[in-house]
């Protein structure tokens, strides 16, 4: 076991560092920076205790709860709906058709045009009279909906455009489908089995550490949700899509609230820690590791 | 797995719709790229460029310096790949095959830097390097690559680590193999798929991140691709047609490197013969 | 071999958070200047601080954001500037995109330029007001070659009355864009251009009125006509502050009161403003709504594929319908009660912790010079900062006669409107403008919906909007 550590350190040391180095020291001022009114243009910065926490949690500022609530239903929709979508294209890019090669790129193309262009895309496909997507419902004979620009919808469009970027994920899933040992299957099919048995017996199981993954990355990266509230909404209409990190962001460099702006990022980062933190928990039950490990 | 001929057309339609809606974006990248500015944005609209405005790219790329924006892009490409496959590999290792006390502790501790917003770590992240004097260099880009590359990467490698089966490390120890030959011999070539997906995840972020070089470079002589798009954007408005065709020129090797990348990660690796 | 290892990691790992650590106290301790340049000068310093001998070679740092060709615009002025003054170099940072994050990041790092565009709705005040800039108004005063009067106004920027932290390259200005040949067709009289002839608020929706259009060419004026398939808008309406702030003014109301003690957007005259204007999307149905506007991106297309027949709008769109070769022109906003214009900016302005204030202000005077600007101020983009060159007739048709971005009716309703009949950005001299707005726009998003009156909404917000309301900057106390 001495072994273990010596060589566990070892090789995780660069990492290590790095974490200390680049990344740790920075958090450590954040935090320290949120005990203060720090605002970058002072002179004078005094220590003001837990003061800016107070501020959030007391419902002095609404913005703060607006912001959570926004972010967490954006956080409860677009999760599952990435893991689910992404997956079942996985699984389609995964069979063996012609032009797989060119499927694959058509998918993970959106995710690597720059945002701007997107962004006009979008509004150009959610505007209410013109657009592509309310053209076609109307054509079908489909309610339409306002999308970007109702309060009711809007949170739900946000995470519709963001599903063009799944490119990312949809490759892990397909590079965790691509583990899969081809005897299992056939071991499937000689016992009579058809797409079902093998989706849920072999496909599902194996790949759970990729779900997994994906999971705690979707969460992750979807409570920091940022650029569509910078470019698409400025957070309207009527703040129903100021999302926690706009809102953030707004704070520390518009407003130049550094100080009160850390508080609200170590908020976020206990939730985030949270949620996180629940999943690796859970995972023992339901992720399987080949390897025999547990998460 | 040979699926049946319903379930081959069912899922190739499904493929081809899912595909024409994701390829929309690109397809008016192109168009916006090759129209008059008076063109783009007319409602409702019109796919094909009358005519077609060539010399966009040519106006865009040299309107400002591209050709030093794409050394300079490469150049922090080249550095952050290969820092980052090969000391997230390390560290995935050590966080998944090697058994130690504490291990898990303190991969929760760097995963936990991924879950502080940016926006208040940037200012004492940038006082921190300019206290070393790397204000204006490429060190803050590059360095951190050879630092583990980024937790997301050791987390991604680490997963997949889990899954290979431990015969292969127990078959090693009992011939006397360090934990050195296990991950050179064993673990590295079997994890190629999902190494290369690192070093493809690797290129494209840093092709197109352009916080990173805004915040730490002041020479234009130093800006790189991602900076030189956001230049086309004015006070009142944005020069689209430049914007987009430089957009596009700079998308291309992307594209390029994903269509030679994903042969190589995708024609996966399968372990044969390893349960009894 | 780890041991070491690790303890060298521990050695350096604490240096570099001690860096960190340190250098954000610095900047922060309590009293302390700015940690590592020069001591800031004193104010007033129109002597140059340090005494530079003449001759010697000074770089000046200047910050500035924008597309190539206004980037070229700066360029050309600081060349000219350069020539004057062999000795000095200007060092042109052109800062891509985020301006606000990167300058503010520079700040905190000691790492300011001398001279920065500045916008006046975002960081220039929080700046300004922790005193980080120089007062501008001591040079204007010592300096023979310029005078205030000899700019146009509303482009000075004050902290309060006697301190100018900004001064502006160019106005800009509002007007009523209209489509030439839909006025011809439906055989109406466009909108006129000279302030004393401007159409009333009413005249005004009539006309649009009957420029609205359906698809089966019903116009709005007409009993059976159908607001759920329109095909041409008699008008395009901003939503944001610069369009509804000129008919806020017109009507004699403001964002706040004379003395900038009182919230004054739920008072009746901005009330009336905004619901009239409100009124033309949900009422008359002349106008998009903002969920129907971001399908016209551009006040030039949707004059050129006549979605609009009318456009309220700043003058910087003359530039794009330039381009598009549509038949436009321009006439002057319609009126309340007085005709109005609200000017908007951006400003230059000059950092206290420049080592070299007096060449940085002779930098200043360069940039604010139209000559050095001319291909963007004949394109379209920007006007003139001096106002000779609107009212000496050679300077005037330099940039008003023949140019495809300077239609016939131009002059008129441009020149005698900024000179006689403006008002600056409330950006300018509402303090803590930002904050009183996050709290106005949600309730403003409902008045352009329809959903509220402007009334109502105003009236929900206005306690706390009256909560952050701090004075205003062009009065005392």
């Amino acid at each position: 076991m001495r072994k273990g550590l010596f060589y566990g350190l070892l090789f995780t040391s660069p990492a290590i560092l790095g974490f200390v180095l680049f990344t740790l020291g920075p958090m450590v001022a954040s935090l320290a920076l949120s005990l203060t009114d720090y605002n970058v243009f002072k002179e004078q910065t005094s220590f003001v205790g837990l003061t800016n926490y107070a501020k959030l949690f007391s419902g002095e500022d609404e913005l703060f709860y607006q912001s959570l609530g926004v972010t967490f239903y954006f956080v409860a929709l677009r999760v599952p709906a990435v893991i689910v979508i992404s997956f079942v294209v996985a699984l389609l890019l995964n069979m063996n058709v012609k032009g797989r090669a060119f499927f694959r790129t058509i998918i993970y193309l959106p995710s690597i045009v720059p945002a701007v262009a997107s962004a006009m895309i979008w509004m150009w496909l959610l505007n209410p009279d013109l657009g592509l997507i309310n053209s076609a419902l109307r054509w079908l004979h489909l309610p339409t909906s306002n999308w970007l620009y109702s309060e009711g919808s809007v949170i739900p469009s946000v995470v519709l455009t963001t599903l063009w970027g799944i490119g990312g994920t949809v490759i892990i899933f397909l590079a965790g489908l691509s583990g899969i040992p081809k005897p299992y299957y056939e071991a499937i099919e000689v016992d009579g089995g058809g797409w079902y048995s093998k989706l849920r017996h072999i496909t599902i199981p194996m790949v759970t550490p990729t779900i997994f993954f994906n999971t705690v990355m979707a969460i992750i990266g979807s409570f920091q949700v940022f650029n569509e509230a910078y470019i698409l909404t400025q957070g309207g209409p009527n703040n129903r899509s100021l999302f926690y990190v706009f809102y953030l962001w707004r704070t520390a460099f518009r407003d130049t609230e550094m100080g009160y702006a850390s508080a609200l990022a170590w908020v976020l980062f206990v939730i985030i820690l949270f949620f996180t933190y629940i999943v690796f928990r859970t995972s023992k039950s339901w992720v399987y590791y080949e390897g025999g490990e547990r998460a | 797995m040979r699926p049946s001929k319903l379930a081959l057309t069912a899922g190739y339609t499904a493929l081809i719709l899912i595909s024409a809606l994701f390829v929309i974006p690109f397809v008016w990248l192109l168009r916006s790229s090759l129209m008059d500015l008076s063109q783009i944005f007319t409602m409702p609209p019109e796919w094909i460029p009358k005519p077609f405005h060539w010399d966009n790219f040519r106006r865009a790329l040299t309107t400002l310096p591209f050709g030093t924006f794409f050394t300079n892009t490469f150049v922090i490409v080249i550095g952050v790949l290969v820092g980052t496959v090969a000391t997230s590999s390390i560290a995935a290792f050590g966080f998944a095959r090697i058994p130690w006390r504490g291990r898990e502790a303190v991969f929760a501790v760097l995963m936990s830097g991924m879950m502080l917003p940016a926006a208040v770590t940037m200012i004492p992240s940038f006082l921190g390097w300019k206290a070393l004097g790397f204000y204006d260099t490429y060190y803050p880009l590059i360095v951190p690559a050879y630092f583990g590359g980024g937790i997301f990467n050791i987390f991604l490698l680490r997963q997949f680590y889990l899954t290979i089966p431990r015969d292969f490390d127990e078959a090693a120890f009992v011939d006397g193999a360090t934990y050195f030959q296990i991950y050179a011999r064993i673990i590295l070539p079997l994890s190629r798929s999902v190494l290369i997906v690192v070093a493809l995840f690797s290129f494209l972020g840093t092709w197109n991140d352009f916080m990173g070089p805004l915040i730490y470079l002041k020479s234009d002589r130093l800006f790189t691709l991602a900076l030189g798009l956001q230049m086309f954007q004015g006070t009142y408005s944005a020069q689209w047609d430049l914007l987009m065709a430089a957009s596009a020129a700079v998308v291309l090797p992307c594209v390029v490197v994903f269509l030679i990348g994903q042969r190589y990660f995708l024609e996966g690796i399968t372990l044969t013969g390893l349960k009894g | 071999m780890s041991r070491r290892r690790k303890s060298l990691s521990v050695l350096l790992a604490l240096v570099m958070m001690l860096a960190a650590v340190l250098s954000a106290c610095t900047k922060s301790d309590s009293g302390q200047g700015g940690g590592n340049s020069a001591p800031p000068a004193d104010s007033a310093g129109s002597e140059s601080a340090g005494g530079d001998k003449p001759g010697e070679p000074i770089t000046l740092r200047m910050t500035v954001w924008g597309a190539p060709e206004e980037v070229a615009a700066y360029k050309t002025a600081i060349a000219k500037f350069e020539n004057k003054y062999p000795n000095i170099k200007v060092n042109l940072q052109h800062i891509p995109t985020d301006y606000d994050t990167k300058l503010t990041t520079m700040v905190a790092g000691n790492d300011e330029p001398d001279v920065a565009q500045m916008e006046s709705a975002s960081i220039a005040y929080p700046l300004a007001e922790q005193g980080k800039f120089y007062n501008l108004q001591d040079f204007l005063s010592s300096d023979p070659e310029i005078k205030q009067d000899d700019l146009v106004p509303n482009i000075t920027y004050w902290l309060e009355p006697g301190n100018i932290i900004g001064l502006g390259p160019g106005p800009e200005t509002f007007v009523l864009y209209y489509n030439e040949d839909i006025f011809k067709d439906a055989g109406l009289t466009p909108p006129p251009a000279k302030a004393s002839e401007a159409w009333t608020w009413d005249q005004f929706v009539e006309v649009a009125k009957k420029l609205t259009i359906d698809s089966k060419g019903r116009s709005a004026a007409d009993p059976g006509f159908d607001p759920k398939n329109i095909k041409q808008y008699g008008v395009s309406i901003g939503t944001w502050w610069g369009n509804y702030s000129n008919f806020i003014y017109s009507n004699g109301g403001d964002f706040v009161s004379a003395d900038g003690k009182k919230f004054a957007l739920n008072e009746p005259a901005a009330v009336e403003a905004l619901q009239k204007m409100a009124d033309l999307i949900n009422v008359h149905h002349v106008a998009p709504s903002p969920v129907q506007a971001k399908n016209i991106p551009a006040t030039n297309i949707a004059l050129q594929t006549k979605k609009v027949a009318m456009a309220i709008d700043g003058q910087w769109a003359t530039a794009g319908l330039a381009q598009s070769k549509v038949h436009f022109n321009v006439g002057v906003l319609p009126v309340i009660k007085e005709p109005t214009t609200t000017v908007v900016s951006g400003m230059f302005s000059i950092f206290k912790s420049t080592k070299h204030p007096k060449e940085a202000w002779e930098l200043m005077k360069a940039l604010l010079d139209p000559d050095a600007a001319i291909d963007l101020i004949t394109a379209g983009t920007w006007m003139p900062a001096y106002r000779s060159w609107y009212t000496d007739p050679d300077l005037l048709a330099k940039w008003t006669e023949n140019l495809d971005s300077r239609p016939s009716n131009y002059k008129d309703a441009v020149v005698d409107v900024l000179l006689n009949h403006s008002r600056q950005t409330p950006t300018g001299y509402v303090k803590n403008f930002n904050k009183i707005m996050d709290i106005v726009n949600p309730a403003l998003d409902k008045v352009w919906l329809g959903q509220q009156t402007a009334q109502e909404a105003l009236d929900s917000v206005a306690a706390k909007a009256q909560a952050q309301v701090q004075g205003r900057r062009d009065v005392e106390g």
